[in-house]
């Protein structure tokens, strides 16, 4: 028995990839042809990863990166392929019970809650589901609708919450059985702002209370601020860990330079990246057509800006702003995978 | 190390914990039931107007002055060809029901989002198909009901026998008609194919059970197929009943084959489940719709 509140020894997950349309094709045509192998994807390749108790761990990762695959092997919706977790000390293979008893999961999305249900007959329903005794069930789902400010739209149906309400009692349900590791996915995703600002208040609020919290988020301000820890992930692997002003540390001795330019074309990208000592250019997709955002990074910038101005302002092409900022985590993530964490 | 008070430490009595997930299981399925009330009119219409396609058309077939009755009746044993269309045609639909019900539940909430919620919750998996078994019985009691009453009144068709045998014989069904649902309900999670699985199954039982006629008439390799199938006897056990007024003895053989086709679907119901269950873990299909 181990004393962490998660650890994962080389965790895989494999996933069996849907036929292609070809290869169905080529099934009918050959019927007793030896059937091709199936195209396998990796989708987490080999974590390790120890989280302590009472600890905030983010997991940061872009799209696809195998964040949602790790939160649903450790709450055991998903086998491993190899490898194996452990969770408040229980084995997620052999001890699944066990492990769901220790855990609250917040998966992604709104739709994890009954909309033709109230918000208090929701929390009821999972506590019962938690095999709490309906006395103790009252009386906490009480303190929960009083700690998410929802005690007055507690008897209307979900469907007439906003997304942000959802989103508290969609937590809450993760609550009710008062467990020592919380896993929360995206805990702000799809939130308005002010939404968002709420959740994040609360895990803090969590944290301060003693629960384990691991989130995952593709947003670095997000895990920057709560998270004791952070792992970047990337293609199913963990490629950074350490808290947030370690990560930062790595690059500490470059700048990053963001630029605006005016008349962008495409191959100024490469006129760019043949200035010396830049390296890590990212083209952002520009929210305004007529203005490019690029970021770079640099150990020098006082060597560097007079010959980015010098290569910028040709044919029209204007450097309109620059800012030289510290590394952001975003920086890190671009200097480790030479892409922005959104595409 | 944390020093939350943990609810769980109250170790509360296993058993009475579940039944009590149970229990609310049945007020979440039965709040649904009632917050989608399309159930009520389809209760009152469908017992009417299905049967009453196959009881005019046999109508006409029997020709002016109802002269083919005595060859139906050499066939059946019972003039009351009405009531003999009754039968089978409310056992087709009680597992037409069962299977829509019971069978698309976890498919509903797989479809609504919510299967996952449930399966991260330490109750036992089982016990969500319990739940809509037992909100669907009794859904399928007022069913049965509504029958006999609508063709009582409408059709002034007079049912006989004794009524503790024919509860008896719907009884020793339930286990066949439930574990062939639960069957159903495993397999459409992985088979998203829903409703042309419903269409198959109970077209299946629609011709190889005899539910409007009688299986005498199907010719032998059919016959054969009837044989494996459960509804064949229990249609068969409750016309005796109410239609000739058989007695327990008359009925016993296929009260008790039926018993065995409950205890042989059940077990393929609870391992389809867990097949299911182990199946979807490694493929991640739980969630994906
Ligand atoms: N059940 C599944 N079957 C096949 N492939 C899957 C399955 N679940 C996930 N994947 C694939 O595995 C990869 C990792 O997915 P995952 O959901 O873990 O990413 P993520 O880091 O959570 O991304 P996002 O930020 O988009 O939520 C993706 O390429 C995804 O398409
Ligand atoms: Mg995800």
């Amino acid at each position: 028995m181990n004393n962490n509140a998660i650890e994962a020894i080389q965790l895989v997950k494999q996933f069996k990839q849907k036929k292609s349309k070809k290869a169905e094709f080529d099934k009918k045509r050959g019927f007793f042809q030896k059937k091709a192998a199936q195209p396998i994807f990796t989708a987490v390749d080999g974590i390790d990863l120890v989280i302590h108790r009472g600890e905030v761990f983010g997991l940061l990762g872009p799209n696809g990166a195998g964040k949602s695959t790790t939160i649903r092997m450790l709450c055991t919706l998903l086998e491993p392929t190899s490898g194996t977790a452990f969770v408040n000390g229980f084995e997620i293979r052999k001890q699944p019970t066990q492990v769901r008893q220790s855990l609250g999961t917040l998966l992604a999305g709104e739709r994890s809650i009954y909309w033709k249900l109230t918000g208090r007959e929701n929390l009821m329903y999972f506590a019962a589901l938690y095999h709490i005794p309906t006395r103790v069930a009252k009386q906490r789902v009480e303190e929960l609708l009083k700690l998410m400010e929802l005690t007055d739209r507690a008897d209307e149906m979900v469907e007439k919450y906003s997304t942000g309400m959802k989103q508290r009692i969609a937590i809450s349900k993760a609550l009710v059985a008062k467990p020592p590791i919380l896993l929360f996915d995206e805990p702000t995703l799809g939130l308005d702002p002010q939404a968002a600002r709420n959740v994040r208040d609360l895990i803090l609020k969590l944290k301060s209370e003693g629960h384990t919290i691991l989130l995952t988020t593709h947003y670095m301000e997000e895990a920057d601020l709560l998270s004791d820890r952070i792992g970047i992930i990337d293609k199913g692997k963990i490629i950074a860990l350490g808290t947030p002003e370690q990560l930062k540390e790595q690059i500490q001795q470059k700048e990053v330079i963001h630029l605006e330019i005016s008349g962008w074309f495409e191959q100024l990208e490469h006129v760019i990246k043949e200035i010396p000592g830049i390296d890590h250019l990212i083209v952002k997709e520009g929210e305004n057509s007529s203005l490019q955002n690029i970021s770079l990074q640099t150990v020098n910038s006082r060597a560097a800006i007079p010959l980015l101005i010098d290569k910028v302002n040709v044919n029209g092409t204007h450097l309109v702003n620059m800012n030289i900022l510290k590394p952001s985590l975003e920086d890190v993530f671009i200097n480790l995978t030479g892409k922005a964490l959104r595409d | 190390m944390t020093n939350l008070p943990n609810v769980l430490n109250l170790k509360p009595n296993r058993l009475l914990a579940e039944l009590n997930a149970i229990r609310a299981i049945v007020i979440k399925q039965w709040l649904h039931t009632v917050r989608y009330p399309t159930w009520v009119l389809q209760l009152l219409i469908w017992p009417l107007i299905f049967p009453a396609a196959y009881i005019l058309t046999a109508r006409a077939f029997a020709g002016p002055e109802q002269i083919a009755l005595p060859v139906f009746n050499a066939a059946t044993g019972t003039d009351n060809y009405i009531g003999y269309i009754v039968i089978g045609t409310l056992i087709w639909m009680w597992q037409n029901i069962v299977l829509w019900n019971v069978g698309l539940s976890l498919r509903e909430e797989q479809l609504r989002g919510t299967l996952e919620s449930n399966w991260l919750t330490p109750v036992w998996r089982f016990s969500l198909l319990i739940g809509s078994i037992l909100v669907q019985t009794v859904t399928i009691f007022f069913f049965i009901a509504v029958t006999f009453l609508e063709y009582r009144f409408l059709f002034q068709i007079h049912f006989q026998g004794n009524i503790g045998l024919v509860i008896l014989a719907f009884a020793v069904a339930f286990p066949s008609i439930y574990g062939i649902g639960i069957t159903f309900a495993s397999l459409v999670l992985r088979i998203k194919e829903a409703n042309s699985l419903v269409h198959f199954v109970r077209g299946f039982v629609m011709i190889f059970c005899g539910i409007t006629f009688p299986i005498s008439v199907l010719p032998g390799w059919m016959k054969s197929v009837s044989q494996w199938l459960p509804q064949t006897y229990v249609i068969r056990a409750i016309r005796e009943i109410t239609l000739v007024g058989a007695d327990f003895n008359m009925v016993k053989q296929d009260l008790l084959i039926l018993l065995g086709f409950g205890f042989i679907w059940m077990v393929i119901g609870y391992f389809a489940f867990t097949f299911m269950d182990r199946l979807s873990r490694r493929s991640g299909s739980i969630g994906q719709y």
